[in-house]
């Protein structure tokens, strides 16, 4: 199908110069298309490789049309010839197919044939299909909010597009109106499943037509002319309106999903052999023949100089370093804001008790006027008198704006993958989410948080995303199964990203403080049930700070050490004091503050003091965080223990509804105290 | 009846047989067959009445041949000339794109002043979208293969007396 669009390229009328310049990229992006197999077969690399041929033609367009100072390119697996086209070299190319440590997409650190070169734009992205298109959902917001020249273009398949957070992106890109341009490339299949199993149009990108603010264009991905004209099409709507577009692009793929899939066996001859027929490349020589725009010699000059340059590509790319094996531990997460007038996180400040929330709202707005930068969105942040679910964002949208601080669909993977894209825009931007309305509901952004987690390693230091994700966490207000859930320990299994749960709200302002300066993503966790217990409320010195990975000890003791976070830390505290008071032992209670990167140090030298250590949180004692610290206590700190370590949290079922139920699951004063009682006395 | 112009690609498979049935039909002495796939533009303008081949694929575009043999006739005026088109398509696996190949051929003709005659009524087909219906008309005759095979036929039958009426 023809796009319906100006026509502006033409066989008979484009010059011929840019002609030749297509040719030639086809003719590199294929040749180097079709010798991906050789390095696998040779045991050189390149173990996955998804095919571009018969994407050709709206491949060259998209890197055609890309400009690499102002836009932003989110390529897929498939996109060899749209990356070449956009501006890497064939040695690049191969670089990344072979893993090597000089590949610019991140050292031979993300699979093979993803492409991306982040130094000029195109980024590196996800292998979970379709997920870049929230990050560029959120560098477009970015290229709006700095009134900015440039497009945001986020390219995959058609099958991708049955993602949950496509169509999330798709409607934050219509809903903000944001200059980006959506490519679906349509080859008819996700690997063997016919696009009929994904969605009920043909073209999936009819799904989207009631989207308002959307333009769609459909073309023949095929086609150069076709596909050049839709593009150029696209990104002149996308920068003159303001708002997105989705190109959908029809194509054929000629080979087998990947070198692990064999189309034979899904497809008849009779497909096998129009695919072949309807290369776009053949389809391209056979025009600038058939128009006389080049000669057979003209063109076959080309194929020799093509042949050539991929030879020394080859040899280049062969003679390049691999990666060092200790580099592993090279770029898992980006430094962390150093606190210069706190540096251990403590401080002496007498006067007015703060609440928690007080500290929170206090500190975000510090941060929002030191730094311009600073960005927050979340569901019910803002409207009028109301800032957040908690109030903990009041007064924010009034002093700041509406371009700083805005509310956002009720999409947490759309609220975290556009932090992740926003995020890429400049290096001072600082992105606060509040991840989820409850930490509960922060499971469907789970992908995106994964993701984020990985973009610092996987670029080798190119990216990191500077986000603080707030989530209002943990029981203890009758909430039930979906407003009560702690789920740092599942989050912690993920290198990538620092974790904190603030007990007090000094400890809440400092390292609110210190993630929002930080670079890489921190995870801060509020215990809700604290927000207003004047318990946690305490005196907050001005502009203060606490480092990550430093435990605050709250209670000295000699006879027993308790570990603990959040909630339980002020029923350890007590537990304590109950304990004392009856002359039945000095319990010291070690806070830890900082889940990720975890204090080792304070906690050993208080088990040398003590040897007897009991490890409390909230959560679940199954597979709760407290079983690292139980390992690495027992890895470590073995011979200082006189008593087996022991565990006190939640029982391994939900959280009931009914204060019953909730009360038996949950770990309260009376439970830690029996735990405590059992080990002084072994 | 002047000489009529039959274009279509030698290569297809369908197309061709209906080509075949069209010529006997209209006898073999009015048509000349010009393969789409060599055409150039002095041969196309030969004529002054047409029949051409148009079968839809991928999800409603031309096939490649029409796309490479436009260009050459895309400036010029078709005033004068009259076209009937036919074409396969398949309405239940591409329902949404029912022969979109003539609509696509028959706006391109009709953009540079030609005469697209040889219109059929929609009744009996079922589809979902087609650029070639305009109210219950196509802009030239659907061939359903896949569908509606024993429908050729007479469907060709009453095509070609129709032309032998329309054509001048
Ligand atoms: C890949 C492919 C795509 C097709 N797309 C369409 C379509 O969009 N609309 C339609 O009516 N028929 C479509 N068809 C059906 C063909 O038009 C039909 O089979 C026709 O008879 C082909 O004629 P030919 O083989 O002579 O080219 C498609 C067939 C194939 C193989
Ligand atoms: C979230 C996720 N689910 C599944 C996969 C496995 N997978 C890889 S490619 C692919 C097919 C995608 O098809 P499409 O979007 O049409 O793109 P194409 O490969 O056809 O170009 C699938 C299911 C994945 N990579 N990510």
């Amino acid at each position: 199908m023809k796009a319906d669009v100006q026509e502006i390229y033409k066989i008979k009328t484009t010059e011929k110069e840019s002609l030749l310049k297509w040719y030639h990229l086809l003719k590199l992006g294929r040749s180097l298309d079709d010798k991906a197999p050789n390095y696998l077969r040779q045991a050189i690399g390149w173990s996955y490789h998804a095919p571009a041929a018969g994407h050709d033609a709206i491949q060259l367009a998209i890197g055609q049309v890309f400009d690499q100072e102002h836009d932003h390119l989110f390529p897929y697996y498939r996109d060899l010839q749209t990356c070449l086209s956009a501006g890497l070299t064939a040695t690049e190319i191969i670089l990344n197919g072979i893993s090597k440590d000089t590949d610019v997409a991140g050292g031979g650190r993300h699979m093979s044939n993803h492409f991306a070169k982040p130094e000029i734009n195109i980024h590196n992205v996800s292998s979970c299909t379709g997920n870049h298109t929230l990050h560029a959902v959120g560098i477009a917001r970015a290229i709006k909010t700095y009134e900015a020249k440039g497009v945001a273009i986020s390219s995959q398949g058609e099958s991708s597009v049955s993602e949950g957070y496509v169509y999330e992106a798709i409607n934050g890109a219509s809903n903000e109106k944001l200059p980006v341009i959506f490519v679906f490339q349509d080859n008819g299949y996700g690997i063997s499943v016919p696009k009929k199993d994904q969605t009920a149009n043909r073209k999936v990108a009819k799904n989207f037509e009631g989207m308002k603010n959307l333009r769609i264009i459909y073309c023949n991905g095929k086609d150069v002319f076709d596909s050049m004209n839709a593009m150029a099409e696209a990104k002149k709507h996308a920068e003159e309106n303001q708002t997105p577009v989705i190109v959908h692009a029809n194509c054929v793929r000629i080979h087998s999903h990947s070198n692990s899939d064999r189309h034979d066996l899904y497809r008849d001859k009779a497909e096998l052999n129009y695919v072949q027929e309807y290369d776009p490349i053949a389809k391209f020589r056979r025009l600038l023949v058939r128009y006389n725009r080049a000669t057979e010699e003209e063109l076959d000059a080309i194929d020799a100089e093509v042949k050539a340059e991929v030879k020394v590509a080859h040899k280049a790319g062969l003679a390049a370093p691999s990666p060092d094996p200790e580099s592993i531990h090279d770029f898992v997460i980006a430094p962390s804001y150093v606190p210069q007038k706190f540096p251990d996180g403590t401080h002496n400040e007498e006067g007015e008790p703060k609440k928690l929330i007080e500290a929170l709202n206090g500190t975000l707005k510090e941060e929002f006027r030191r730094n311009p930068h600073t960005y927050i969105w979340g569901q019910d942040m803002a409207n009028k008198d109301k800032g957040g679910i908690f109030n903990v964002s009041k007064g924010l949208q009034q002093e700041f704006g509406h371009k700083r601080v805005f509310n956002a669909p009720i999409a947490e993977d759309f609220i975290m993958g556009t932090a992740n894209g926003m995020a890429r825009y400049n290096k001072d931007i600082r992105i606060v989410v509040e991840g989820a309305e409850f930490a509960d509901y922060f499971w469907p952004a789970m992908e995106q948080f994964v993701e984020t987690t990985h973009e610092y390693w996987r670029t080798k230091g190119q990216y990191s995303p500077n986000i603080t994700v707030r989530l209002a966490s943990g029981g203890y207000i009758g909430g039930g199964l979906y407003h009560s859930q702690n789920i740092e320990g599942a989050l912690s299994t993920f290198p990538g990203v620092r974790i904190v749960y603030p007990s007090y709200a000094d400890d809440a302002a400092g390292l609110l403080r210190t993630s929002m300066r930080s670079e890489g993503m921190t995870v801060f966790m509020e215990p809700k049930a604290l927000y207003n217990a004047p318990k946690a409320a305490t005196p907050i010195p001005e502009e203060f700070e606490v480092p990550f990975g430093k435990a605050r000890i709250r209670r000295e003791g000699t006879d027993l050490t308790i570990v603990t976070y959040g909630n339980t830390t002020h029923m350890c505290v007590e537990a304590a004091d109950k304990l004392a008071k009856e002359g039945a032992g000095n319990i010291e209670v070690i806070d830890l503050r900082s889940i990720v990167p975890l204090d080792t140090d304070t906690v050993l030298e208080s088990i040398k003091k003590t040897s007897k250590v009991l490890i409390v949180h909230e959560d679940k004692v199954f597979a709760g965080f407290g079983g690292e610290v139980a390992a690495t206590i027992s890895d470590l700190g073995f011979e200082y223990l006189d008593a087996p370590v022991k565990r006190v949290g939640s029982t391994f079922t939900p959280v009931g509804f009914n204060r019953i139920l909730e009360a038996a699951v949950l770990p309260n004063t009376d439970k830690i105290e029996v735990a405590a009682r059992e080990l002084l006395s072994f | 009846m002047k000489k009529i112009g039959l274009f279509y690609s030698f290569h297809s498979v369908k197309t061709k047989q209906q080509a075949q049935k069209i010529i006997a039909a209209l006898g073999a002495e009015n048509i000349e067959e010009v393969n789409v796939e060599e055409a150039d533009e002095a041969t196309f303008k030969k004529y002054s009445n047409y029949i051409l081949a148009v079968p839809t694929w991928f999800d409603g575009e031309l096939p490649n041949y029409w796309d490479e043999f436009l260009p050459a006739v895309e400036d010029g005026s078709l005033k004068g000339k009259t076209f009937a088109l036919y074409g396969g398509g398949d309405q239940k696996g591409y329902a949404e794109n029912f022969v979109d190949g003539l609509g696509i051929m028959a706006d391109f003709i009709e953009a540079r002043a030609g005469k697209v005659i040889g219109f059929t009524s929609t009744e009996g087909y079922e589809f979902e979208g087609s650029k070639a219906a305009r109210g219950d008309q196509f802009v030239g005759l659907a061939l359903d293969i896949e569908n509606q095979a024993a429908l050729t036929g007479e469907r060709i039958e009453a095509w070609t007396e129709q032309l032998k009426k329309e054509f001048k």
